[in-house]
């Protein structure tokens, strides 16, 4: 354990990172979630075809090879860009963290997007009904009602989302991110002892998995405590 | 109802059952005599499916002993094995094995259980599916027959296993009643052919038929028990009354 | 921008040169983490909280931390042990193939276990009850009973998971084999052109998905005859 003093500074700013990331690519993934559902869902032909693309292309391809896309990729298409408007520019490097968000949201996203489209159909019709009827407009059905019952439905296969988000952060460190893999590379260059290191990477990761299942448990109780008196 | 030892086939003798803090079973004493038939009655919750879930052991009786032809049922595989042997249950989800056909469904536990040879058990199997008349659906799926099909093909299953005694978890509950005859027309074969049997069911008119005795269930003690003729006409609890009454007024 | 249609057509057997290797680490993979799951899935429905516990943290561990760390462990890690480099494995776990094997082998394993394990709690209780009405010890009931229904209960996440097993392959790229994925990385290393090559290999891969999401549609149909009714 000795072999640790001095890096732990360096795990938690790398552990922040691994939270960070975990939240923007969060939030994108609700977005493109509720995005492809609605897309799915939609009487529109178009818009069916775009988002069953979308599943199956994020579902079937390898995170890594998504993550290795998006980051060379908006590299060299941020450069040609660049280029346009200064020519000696050589190259311009795409922050990881904001490919690595993007690409894991897109990812997760395509899973969430089949779980809310579920989720949705799962909504019992009569109460979307009832609400037309008291007046309420489209929209407001769809976050007043919807949404909220649409959910709880939802929310254990989501728990699950979540925990693969959680670990795909750890591929990110492959296109440089600073976190703690990339942390424990350099311990390892210093100490030599890479069993301990990548354990600890290991054992940050359990943690966060850890705290998203129990936070998961918790939100699921709270979804269901007005059922809990039929019981 | 003869007390002669080598007659009795089941034999409950004080027994409670608790659910946690709730007793489902109390103080119950019953005895069942080969060739009789006995039908429990009684409100939801009274108990009755317990009762009988305890003698196989589906349940394990909290305190006071069951005995199964003589053979005291306890926490030993051994007994709950041998127990099982000689006593046969139709549920009322018929829970036919849905993987297996319906000849399948039949030749199973004579081959686990009793190792009887494959022709053997498959002569038995259409043998019994006569009995219930169902042999032309022998190699159907249990899919494909309606619930009162399915039903005889679980008697039928129960059957092929020799019992001393057959349970029956209100059988005809689940069934469209277009289909209740059918099935009830087979459970009068049996009794008529001699089968000792224990039915929990809410068809007061196989009871009145076809029953030795009836017994009635409330709160998880027995209130009365009796001949048909005398617990129909003259209950001698308010409760049977009051049971009575709410369910033979329609 | 121009697209290379040239470099495509010179990669794409390049790079499917790396199939073989890519489906042997499927395969290989699959068939011990099969075998390894049943093993827990015993140990986990066995009652016996020497067996079960294990198991659980077994479970926790592999499906809480992220695989790419389980093979930096593996790969990087276990030669730091003295134990490791002198046990009889030492052959296996020096060699980066069969390192990768161990770690997918060791994920797949927990992940399917739990799969089975929501399989045998599908299985109608009634089921159950009446085998052991008819006699049958508990061990019969498990094996002609509850796994044959279990089994095909089973299926539809089982398939999920060959999915991401075969995604997982990819990242054996990391460790220095050359499956289609490492492969690429060099073909991309050396002319600068990520979009051609790694569009194309996301083509290979979501062909890949999709045989084996057909497969299993064949096989669930043939294991669900029996429950198609025919009223």
């Amino acid at each position: 354990m000795e072999v640790l003093t001095g890096w732990w500074d360096d795990f938690f700013w790398g552990s922040l990172v691994v939270v960070e990331l975990f939240f923007v690519a969060l939030i994108l993934t609700v977005l493109f979630g509720l995005i492809g559902s609605a897309a799915k869902l939609s009487k529109n032909r178009f818009a069916n075809a775009i988002a069953n693309g979308y599943t199956i292309v994020f579902r079937g391809t390898p995170e890594i090879l998504v993550l290795l896309l998006f980051y060379f990729g908006s590299a060299i298409a941020l450069t040609a860009i660049a280029q346009v408007f200064d020519p000696e520019v050589k190259f311009v490097d795409f922050p990881p963290f904001w490919a690595g968000s993007l690409a894991i949201a897109l990812i997760i996203g395509s899973y969430a997007t089949e779980t809310f489209r579920g989720a949705f159909l799962g909504v019992d019709p009569g109460q979307v009904e009832a609400a037309r009827a008291l007046g309420l407009s489209n929209l407001q059905t769809f976050i007043y009602v919807r949404i909220p019952a649409m959910w709880r439905l939802a929310l254990p296969p989501f728990g699950n989302h979540m925990l693969s988000l959680i670990k795909d952060t750890a591929l990110v460190a492959i296109i440089g991110l600073e976190e703690t893999l990339f942390v424990a590379e350099q311990a390892i260059g210093y100490t030599a002892k890479p069993f301990t290191l990548y354990l600890v990477v290991g054992a940050i990761y359990l943690g966060f998995s850890t705290i998203i299942t129990l936070t998961v448990m918790l939100c699921e109780k709270y979804a269901n405590r007005h059922l809990e008196i039929a019981k | 109802m003869s007390d002669n030892q080598q007659d009795v086939i089941v034999q409950v003798e004080n027994v409670d059952k608790f659910f946690g803090d709730f007793q489902a079973l109390k103080a119950v004493n019953l005895t069942v005599a080969r060739g009789e038939r006995v039908v429990v009655c009684g409100p939801s919750g009274s108990g009755k499916s317990t009762l009988i879930r305890c003698i196989n052991r589906l349940e394990a009786h909290s305190s006071g002993r069951i005995l199964i032809n003589g053979h005291e049922l306890t926490d030993d595989v051994k007994d709950i094995d041998a127990v099982r042997r000689e006593v046969g249950m139709v549920f009322q989800s018929f829970n036919l094995f849905p993987h297996l056909t319906v000849v399948e469904n039949l030749m199973l536990a004579p081959r686990l259980v009793r190792k009887t040879s494959k022709a053997e058990n498959r002569e038995l199997a259409m043998k019994m599916l006569a009995r219930v008349k169902i042999q032309d659906q022998a190699e159907k799926w249990p899919s494909a027959l309606s619930g009162g099909q399915q039903q005889r093909v679980a008697i039928a299953r129960a059957l092929c296993m020799n019992p001393e005694v057959i349970l029956f978890d209100e059988p005809t509950s689940a069934l469209d009643p277009e289909m209740i005859s059918e099935v009830l027309d087979v459970m009068i074969d049996l009794a008529k052919e001699g089968m000792t049997m224990i039915c929990v069911t809410h068809e007061m008119g196989f009871a009145r038929s076809v029953a030795d005795n009836v017994v009635f269930m409330d709160q998880g003690e027995i209130v009365e028990t009796g001949p048909p003729a005398t617990f129909f006409d003259s209950p001698k609890s308010d409760r049977t009354r009051l049971f009575l009454q709410q369910i033979l007024s329609h | 921008m121009s697209f290379d249609l040239d470099l495509i057509l010179d990669s794409i057997p390049q790079m499917l040169m790396g199939l073989g290797l890519t489906l042997q680490l499927l395969f290989l993979s699959l068939a011990i983490g099969t075998a390894l799951a049943i093993i827990l899935l015993l140990m986990r429905i066995s009652g016996r909280w020497f067996l079960s516990a294990p198991a659980m943290v077994y479970i926790y561990i592999f499906r809480g931390t992220p695989i790419l760390v389980q093979i930096f462990i593996i790969y990087y890690g276990l030669p730091q042990l003295e134990l490791v480099r002198e046990s009889i494995l030492w052959p296996i776990l020096r060699e980066p193939f069969g390192c990768a094997i161990v770690a997918l082998s060791l994920n797949t394993g927990a992940y399917v276990s739990e799969i089975f394990r929501g399989g045998v709690l599908g299985v109608d209780r009634g089921l159950k009850e009446a085998a052991a009405a008819l006699g049958l010890s508990t061990r019969q009931r498990f094996i002609y009973i509850t796994a044959p229904i279990a089994i095909r209960l089973s299926l539809p996440a089982y398939s999920n998971d060959v999915v991401s097993l075969m995604k997982s392959t990819a990242l054996a790229s990391t460790i220095t084999l050359l499956d289609m994925t490492g492969i690429a990385r060099t073909i991309v290393a050396e002319t600068y052109a990520p979009y051609e090559v790694f569009l194309s290999l996301m083509v290979i891969y979501l062909v890949l998905t999709w045989m084996i999401q057909r497969s299993f549609g064949w096989i669930e149909k043939r294991m669900s005859r029996h429950v198609r009714s025919e009223i």
